[in-house]
């Protein structure tokens, strides 16, 4: 049985999964390396402030200790199982590629996590109930369980841009997926901006100390941090991106709106004015101040981030070898995986797909539409919105067109050949193609579609008329499927 | 949907280790999660209860109940990553299914936890010091906490139940021949099995009581009063409320789907009952027992015990489910064993997770039983130091092998 494993999709055609995923993703970055970073901020004043004897460094640790309780060890405990959540309903093959990748790696972080949440209590509840040297001993575990929390993290988050190493597609292993060049430029610049995040979200705690010497102590140094990391971060940036593949490269010039790189660029700029102006001014720093700078940098700079990195690896989610519509591409030999392409390419969605209606699976002139549907959700809707809204319209990409046979030939000519840049390859039948199209046209003009079952009625034996087989076609190369006929339409040009 | 179907949908990746070895952490994790959230449901009911009472010793039971609260709802969380993970890797086609069947209730998990987290804070930072002061602020927060945790569970309970019932997930997903990918839906649920482990809160939140109540025992001039009082409210609650769990636990065992209907009977039916009639039993026998040495801490840990036994009873019903009925067998999962990660977890599992977490219990618990400032011994500080180090090993590893790997050529 020619089955390949695709799971039901979701489709939201309000805003579309990939909008939640990146929501989600976005916020649990915030709250996740504000945790990393105020932890090894933590161990540094903790050592400080008992080498010299300075009370305050402990007080101030309680206090934002105390407010990253919620902000990073609840609301990012809950968002990071939340992106497991968001990409299992969004993108179930794709989270599991990671998962089986990476098992023994996510559950390593996770003894590191379970560590840093008992260290995080510890550093807010003990203060003044232990003795200094066990205060510090905890600061020091506290931050170093942390830090080993990213570092176990990082390889599986390049893992989705590209395997670590060329090799492992031929070779497999989890050391092979996990560490690359990639996944050291991306820690080093995370690292960075980590600590850019943790001094801006530090100053919404330090604008409410009441001692205005401390304070103005504190926030000069936190502008410091968070100057000197900005800076650090941006002079990655190119290392960063000389370790992507060349795929993702030419995304990123040809796909990426312009404002994205401006936006980022603007929001690090503005982030360095920030820190200068609470080096020179730290007594105008507010909560209210500080708490927008922290909303600046999740909307102005971490999101289209996210995005840039979302969309730099299409058309794959996982490993380069794992379409963003959840077929695999390609074969991965040392992990004995084969590609589905030469399955669809066999017997087509309608008939490889585990949840495919019954009465989906042949095509005809009155179920074309609804095939068509089911298609478009499942192999389009991952990136494409169906409705006006959400993300990448697929209305918009056809300009309105209504002509169902033009609509099928490009669909046939480009994307079944697997020749559109940034595209998956999507080996539609001639059958899949012609109700694939029926249903973007219908997008742009809903009556297409009862114009279409009354000519094709005419013409077919009944509307019941199954479409053409793909035995009866004898069709191999997907190109020349662009120019068979369709006997039941009479629209082929 | 044939069981040709449901080993389609599993990952080609194959596991990196023996998947009995996955299954057994589950299992074992999943206890330790459920055992948080019986700790977080019947602390926060006390909280509520206390919080409305005029009673001193109601007013500190519910000043330390809420304290109890906001940790274990954290520790809920932490724990509760690892079963959701583990359930991933050998049972993927039934959870990614069922999750995206129910979408927009998987997404609205996230919020409700959230939201329910964030009301317990609030509640906690509104009233610091309800022992002291008769007027509680904004109670609504902790009922509407307690309203939203038990939501979250649902959810995660119909979820649950979804992935056990695969020939109808095509009616599910495409009611009618249409598909439906709108995720807007819960499709299956059985209150019986839920109000079964939820009413588990109430002997488990007894068992707890009993183990605080020894902990405060071990501190000089505490209250024999208010340990009377716990030790009164901590009995009736293990065994009308483990009364009432086996109640729930029968009528769930009587409503099993016709095909595993025989499961009630089993030998894992018959031994969580026999364990959870142990665990209810254990504080009336060791009777006044309880006040000296460590038996204070008996009930809870045979409690604990009884809860691995529920879940090893939950994984069963799983697997007479999903292998007896569908003919799926999760342990012929295709392996890819991979050395290396799997050693390195179970090392930094045992040896880093051991050593670092004893140390910082033994910290804390000597440090809530002192008086004033805890100063460690040396034996204590050399645990701290032997901590610290296996982390900065840990940490070098990573970093020498992972250059290794990466710039070798």
């Amino acid at each position: 049985m020619d089955l390949i494993g695709l799971y039901p999709t979701w489709y939201e055609p309000a805003i579309g999964s990939g909008w939640v995923i990146g929501l989600i993703a976005t916020i649990h970055v915030l709250f996740s390396h504000t945790a990393v970073g105020a932890a090894l901020l933590f161990t540094y004043l903790a050592y400080l402030g008992y080498r010299d004897d300075r009370p305050e460094l402990i007080d101030f640790i309680k206090k934002y200790g105390t407010f990253l309780l919620v902000f990073s060890y609840i609301l990012g405990s809950i968002t990071g199982p939340g992106i497991w959540y968001s990409t299992t309903v969004g993108s179930p093959r794709g989270i599991s590629s990671l998962i089986h990748n990476f098992v023994w790696k996510w559950a390593t972080e996770w003894v590191f996590f379970v560590i840093e949440v008992v260290g995080v209590y510890m550093m807010v509840y003990l203060v003044g109930k232990v003795d200094k040297a066990t205060y510090l001993r905890i600061a020091i575990t506290f931050g170093m369980a942390s830090f080993a929390t990213m570092l176990a993290i990082v390889g599986i988050l390049s893992f989705m841009m590209e395997p670590g190493m060329p090799n492992w597609a031929e070779k497999g292993g989890y050391l092979l997926g996990f560490y690359g060049d990639n996944t050291f430029a991306q820690l080093a610049i995370r690292i960075a901006f980590m600590f850019t995040m943790t001094a801006v979200v530090g100053g919404i705690v330090v604008a409410g100390l009441k001692d205005q010497v401390f304070k103005t102590w504190l926030a000069r140094r936190l502008a410091v941090l968070g100057i000197v990391s900005t800076i650090i971060g941006i002079s990655l940036y190119p290392w960063y991106l000389s370790t992507l593949p060349a795929q993702a490269q030419i995304v990123m010039e040809n796909r990426i709106p312009d404002y994205y790189g401006t936006a980022i660029l603007t929001v690090l700029l503005a982030t360095i004015a920030y820190f200068a102006f609470t080096l020179f001014k730290p007594r105008m720093l507010t909560a209210s101040v500080a708490g927008l700078a922290t909303l600046s940098i999740l909307i102005l700079g971490l999101f289209p981030g996210e995005t840039i990195r979302e969309s730099a690896r299409k058309p794959f989610v996982a490993g380069e070898y794992l379409y963003s519509n959840q077929v695999i591409a390609k074969d991965v030999p040392g992990m004995t995986i084969k590609s589905e392409i030469p399955t669809l390419e066999k017997v087509g969605f309608t008939h490889a797909s585990v949840f495919w209606p019954e009465s989906q699976r042949d095509i005809t002139v009155n179920n074309a539409h609804e095939v068509g549907r089911t298609l478009a959700i499942t192999a389009c809707s991952n990136c494409h919105s169906l409705s006006t809204t959400g993300i990448r319209p697929i209305a918009g990409y056809f300009g309105g067109i209504t002509d169902v046979s033009r609509i099928k030939t490009y669909l046939l000519g480009a994307l079944a050949t697997g020749n559109t840049m940034y595209m998956p390859k999507i080996p539609l039948q001639d059958k899949e193609a012609e109700a694939l199209a029926l249903y973007l046209a219908s997008l742009a003009d809903p009556t297409v579609v009862a114009r279409y079952v009354e000519e094709n009625s005419k013409t077919a034996d009944a509307p019941q008329k199954l479409l053409p087989s793909i035995d009866e076609k004898k069709t191999t190369s997907p190109v020349a499927r662009v120019n068979v006929s369709f006997p039941t339409s009479g629209l082929e040009e | 949907m044939d069981a040709s179907m449901l080993y389609a949908l599993r990952d080609p990746l194959g596991v990196p280790a023996a998947p009995i070895i996955f299954l057994l952490l589950g299992v074992l994790t999943w206890a330790l999660h459920i055992a948080a959230v019986h700790v977080l449901l019947g602390a926060s009911s006390l909280t509520l209860f206390g919080s409305l009472n005029k009673n001193l010793h109601w007013r500190r039971l519910a000043d330390a109940m809420v304290s109890t609260a906001k940790i274990a709802v954290s520790v809920a969380i932490v724990l509760g990553v690892a079963p959701l993970l583990f359930v991933q890797v050998i049972y993927d086609p039934f959870w990614y299914t069922s999750n995206v069947l129910s979408a927009w209730w998987v997404i609205g998990f996230i919020a409700f936890l959230i939201i329910g987290s964030l009301l317990l804070f609030s509640f906690y930072a509104l009233n610091s010091s309800m022992k002291t002061q008769p007027k509680t602020r904004c109670p609504g927060a902790m009922l509407a906490a307690i309203a939203f945790f038990l939501v979250v569970g649902f959810i995660m309970h119909a979820l649950s139940v979804q992935m056990l019932k695969p020939e109808k997930w095509m009616e599910w997903y495409a009611p009618g021949g249409i598909v439906d990918a709108s995720g807007r839906a819960l499709h299956a649920y059985n209150f019986w099995r839920f109000g079964f482990f939820i009413s588990l809160s109430a002997p488990v939140i007894g068992l707890w009581l009993i183990a605080y109540r020894r902990y405060l025992l071990g501190r000089e001039n505490e209250d024999q009063a208010y340990l009377a009082f716990v030790r009164r409210l901590a009995m009736p609650l293990i065994s009308i409320g483990g009364i009432i769990a086996l109640a729930l636990y029968v009528g769930w065992m009587a409503t099993l789907d016709q095909n595993v209907a025989s499961f009630a009977l089993s030998f894992w039916s018959i031994i969580t009952v026999a364990m959870l009639l142990l665990a209810v039993a254990v504080p009336f026998v060791l009777s006044k027992k309880i006040d000296s040495g460590f038996w204070g801490y008996a009930p809870f840990a045979v409690g604990a015990v009884a809860l691995i036994v529920v879940g090893a009873m939950r994984e069963a019903l799983r697997w007479t489910t999903l292998y007896g009925v569908h003919g799926y067998n999760a342990l012929d999962y295709k392996l890819h064993m991979d050395w290396y990660s799997t050693l390195m977890f179970f090392l930094t599992f045992a040896v880093i997770g051991g050593a670092v977490l004893v140390y910082l219990l033994t910290v804390s618990w000597k440090a809530g039983q002192t008086k004033g400032m805890y100063v460690a011994s040396p034996m204590v500080n050399r645990m701290g130091t032997i901590g610290i180090s296996l982390l900065a090993v840990w940490i070098i590893q990573y970093f020498a092998i992972g250059l290794w790997v990466a710039y070798s050529g």
